[in-house]
């Protein structure tokens, strides 16, 4: 007899995710996943003036803020043909790369580690037998004896006083936790480290953003950082160093303590290199531009099929017509009115809800508000691991070498071999996000170095008027980056007139869309669908596993409402029928 | 010195969630406040654990779901936010204040002091203006946060001239 497990988890939260999986004999065997409320923000825009774009879709979500300024400035210039100056493109990735940064290192430890990690276990650890094992892993310097103990005595007095507050939903002494008191240590020192080094990486945003969590230095045709090296009110040497000192002291934490506590962890749970591949297409785009054209990136894109580390469709910038042609959304199983499939530039949505899912199987024909996108029009993942199995594919030295480090730590620690094959998998994409941000750190360092290099050769140019050469007509264009959680793509339509110019439609593709739609119109699943498919569950009650794939993918969806429920009643978490 | 902090906590695109942002700016232009920083923080989700390191008080202004008529102001403690469990977390987004509050608990970087204004919101879905018993709130709104931050001995003093109010997301569409 099959059970569904809804994890429907927050009424507070009007628009979040929803997964319901089918449980027969200890596996799943069906998964939908769904989002519960309508975004269409996009329809806010339609008649705004296009350089103030980006101000709006900045505030789609309080998380990915910067992401979607970014990708909405790109948008406009893409339609419009501008070449946006050098300066301007390096302030931008310096800004692109500390907040991937910061949203890595927050997933990691504070949004999916413990799922892992089983933080009363460390109370029973040894703190100096925890200390000797990190040094055998790394030479990160906050894992001495004395701050672990501290650590520990930090824990006891939580536990002692009944606080443990943040952690009361933890799935503590679940039969799926697997590591030994030591690690589960050194995860809860290194969780706690981990909200500093996060401040500094928000504060290099900030130096250069003006502000968090919404940055006000942006422009369509470039940035409003005016370069003085000598001007305390502008972009100077004190500031730039300032991000220097903040960037190298990320990078040291992602390279010395996150990506060797992934390798630590992830080799107590080798079972879990084997599931959660679910689609195995991938699509990561190019990012960093390095040119006021857009012609070279320091991170390639690519489309890869069925697993194979080969790339199908090289993208080698973001001109490629090969996204323009071949992107579609599909509305067969949303609640929109239709059943289309179209590119973004043509789609206009009506919603059209279609009544409540209680909790049948399978599900209605129409059971979410998330749209599914497809690339030739098949399913595709996006994320850290696409961009990570490009990367590779692409013989991107950076990537092939922090995945070579990751590959031997494991091996160092727990004698594991793992080829990149093991990647397509629920901890494939834990691995693939911490040698994503050891890359960026270090792409975070380069990007600082080559736009001191161009100031230093007397360049300040920051920005080129949109308005300057504008004629009468239709625009259309696509904005891309390469976000924390994937390929994010802003599309515009613009019409310019004598009197100036204002946006006709205007869709993001978001990559929690492409990895959280649904079914489309062929019935093929979504990613978070088809990754769930197989997984264990030891308890129903407690679905600790489908939570481990889920959370793998860095889900982003609740971006809109977050309105504090302070009397309510007591929050539905899991429901089993 | 006390370090002291104002947080606006919403979305502005959805409705009355953006009552928070807009209660700040409006704070902002109308009242000098020596040594306190106004923070529109959209929704920040567990980044709020961040900005609360540091500072000894923190005063945030969030739409509430309440059993209340839309526009009442309600305020709580720390004590009172964190007195429920926890939500469990599917998306990065679903954290809220209890949680950011808890988890600056565990880290040891909670403030001392923690009140939100809490206005009871009539409708959130999408759209960039208040509702009429949202709007008319504001101005209590203002005087609760300013009476709370008399409450931590902080003087303010009305802006002369005082200023527009930046709600740039209320502004119309061009052409």
């Amino acid at each position: 007899m099959s059970k569904l497990i809804t994890i429907d988890p927050v009424t507070r939260i009007e628009g979040h995710l929803r997964i319901d999986v089918e449980v027969d004999g200890g596996a799943v065997k069906n998964a939908w996943s769904s989002g519960t409320m309508w975004r269409g923000i996009e329809t806010i825009l339609q008649g705004r003036d296009p350089r103030d774009a980006w101000i709006f879709t900045q505030r789609i979500c309080g998380v990915c803020t910067t992401v979607h300024a970014i990708a909405s400035v790109r948008s406009v210039e893409n339609a419009l043909g501008l070449e946006i100056p050098l300066n301007a493109q390096l302030i931008r990735n310096l800004i692109v790369t500390a907040h991937t940064l910061h949203d890595h290192i927050v997933h990691f430890y504070q949004l999916s580690a413990l799922d892992w990690v089983d933080v009363t276990s460390a109370l029973k650890a040894d703190p100096v037998k925890a200390a000797q094992l990190a040094e055998s892993i790394s030479s990160w310097p906050g894992n001495s004896k004395h701050e672990l103990a501290a650590v520990k005595a930090r824990l006891e007095g939580f536990v002692k006083a009944g606080q443990m507050g943040i952690f009361t939903n933890g799935y503590w002494g679940h039969p799926a936790m697997k590591l030994s008191p030591e690690v589960n240590l050194l995860a809860v020192a290194h969780y706690l480290q981990a909200l500093e080094i996060q401040r500094k990486a928000n504060m290099a945003v900030a130096i250069l953003g003006s502000k968090t969590p919404n940055i006000q230095n942006l422009a369509v045709g470039g940035v409003a950082n005016a370069i003085n090296l000598d001007s305390p009110a502008a972009l100077n040497m004190e500031k730039l160093y300032q991000v220097k000192t903040l960037i190298d002291e990320v990078a040291t934490f992602v390279q010395q303590c996150y990506l060797p506590d992934v390798a630590a962890i992830g080799g107590f749970y080798p079972d879990w290199f084997k599931y959660g591949a679910g689609v195995t297409n991938y699509l990561s785009v190019p990012e960093l531009p390095l040119d006021e054209k857009m012609s070279k990136f320091d991170i390639p894109g690519g489309v890869l099929w069925n697993g194979k580390l080969e790339l199908a469709h090289k993208l080698a910038g973001w001109n490629d017509d090969y996204l323009k042609q071949n992107v579609t959304e599909s509305i067969a199983h949303a609640h929109y009115d239709g059943a289309w499939a179209k590119g973004p530039w043509e789609e206009d949505d009506k919603p059209k809800f279609a009544g409540e899912w209680k909790h049948e199987t399978p599900a209605p024909d129409r059971y979410t508000w998330v749209k599914a996108p497809r690339l030739e029009g098949k399913p595709v993942q996006v994320g850290p691991l696409a961009c990570v199995l490009v990367g590779l594919a692409s013989g991107h030295e950076p990537t092939t070498r922090w995945a070579t480090a990751a590959i031997g730590a494991v091996k160092a620690i727990h004698k594991i071999d793992l080829t990149p094959a093991h990647l397509h998998s629920t901890l494939g994409r834990h691995a693939a996000r911490a040698i994503r941000a050891a890359m960026m750190a270090e792409m975070a360092q380069k990007q600082w170095k080559l736009l001191v290099e161009n100031i230093g050769k007397g360049d300040t140019r920051i920005w080129v008027d949109p308005m300057a050469n504008l004629k009468p007509g239709i625009y259309k264009g696509v904005g891309f980056h390469e976000a924390p959680r994937g390929t994010l793509s802003h599309w515009c339509v613009i019409e310019a007139d004598k009197k100036g110019m204002k946006l006709k439609n205007y869709q993001c593709v978001v990559p929690s869309t492409w990895n959280a739609g649904p079914r489309d119109a062929s019935g093929a699943l979504g990613p978070y669908e088809k990754s769930l498919v197989g997984n264990p569950i030891a308890d129903p009650k407690l679905p600790l596993e489908a939570l481990r794939t889920i959370h793998s993918f860095d889900p982003c969806l609740a971006c809109a409402i977050h309105t504090v429920d302070a009397e309510g009643d007591e929050i539905a978490r899991v429901k089993v029928l | 010195m006390a370090r002291i902090a104002v947080f606006g906590i919403g979305n502005v695109l959805t409705g009355d969630d953006a009552v928070g942002p807009y209660v700040v700016k409006v704070l902002e232009a109308r009242w000098e406040l020596p040594g306190v920083e106004v923070v529109d923080a959209g929704t920040p989700g567990l980044d709020l654990t961040a900005y609360f390191a540091g500072l000894d008080a923190a005063v945030l202004v969030d739409a509430v779901k309440a059993r209340a008529a839309p526009g009442e102001l309600r305020t709580y403690s720390r004590e009172d936010l964190v007195k429920r469990s926890p939500v469990l977390a599917v998306s990065p987004h679903e954290p809220g204040l209890r949680e950011a509050v808890m988890n600056a608990e565990f880290m040891g970087v909670c403030p001392a002091t923690v009140r939100l204004v809490g206005v009871v919101a009539e409708r959130t879905d999408l759209g960039c203006a208040l509702s009429p018993s949202v709007q008319a709130a504001v101005p209590a709104a203002v005087e609760q946060v300013l009476s709370e931050l008399r409450a931590l001995g902080v003087a303010p003093r009305p802006r002369d001239p005082p200023a527009e109010p930046d709600l740039w997301w209320e502004k119309g569409r061009a052409g």
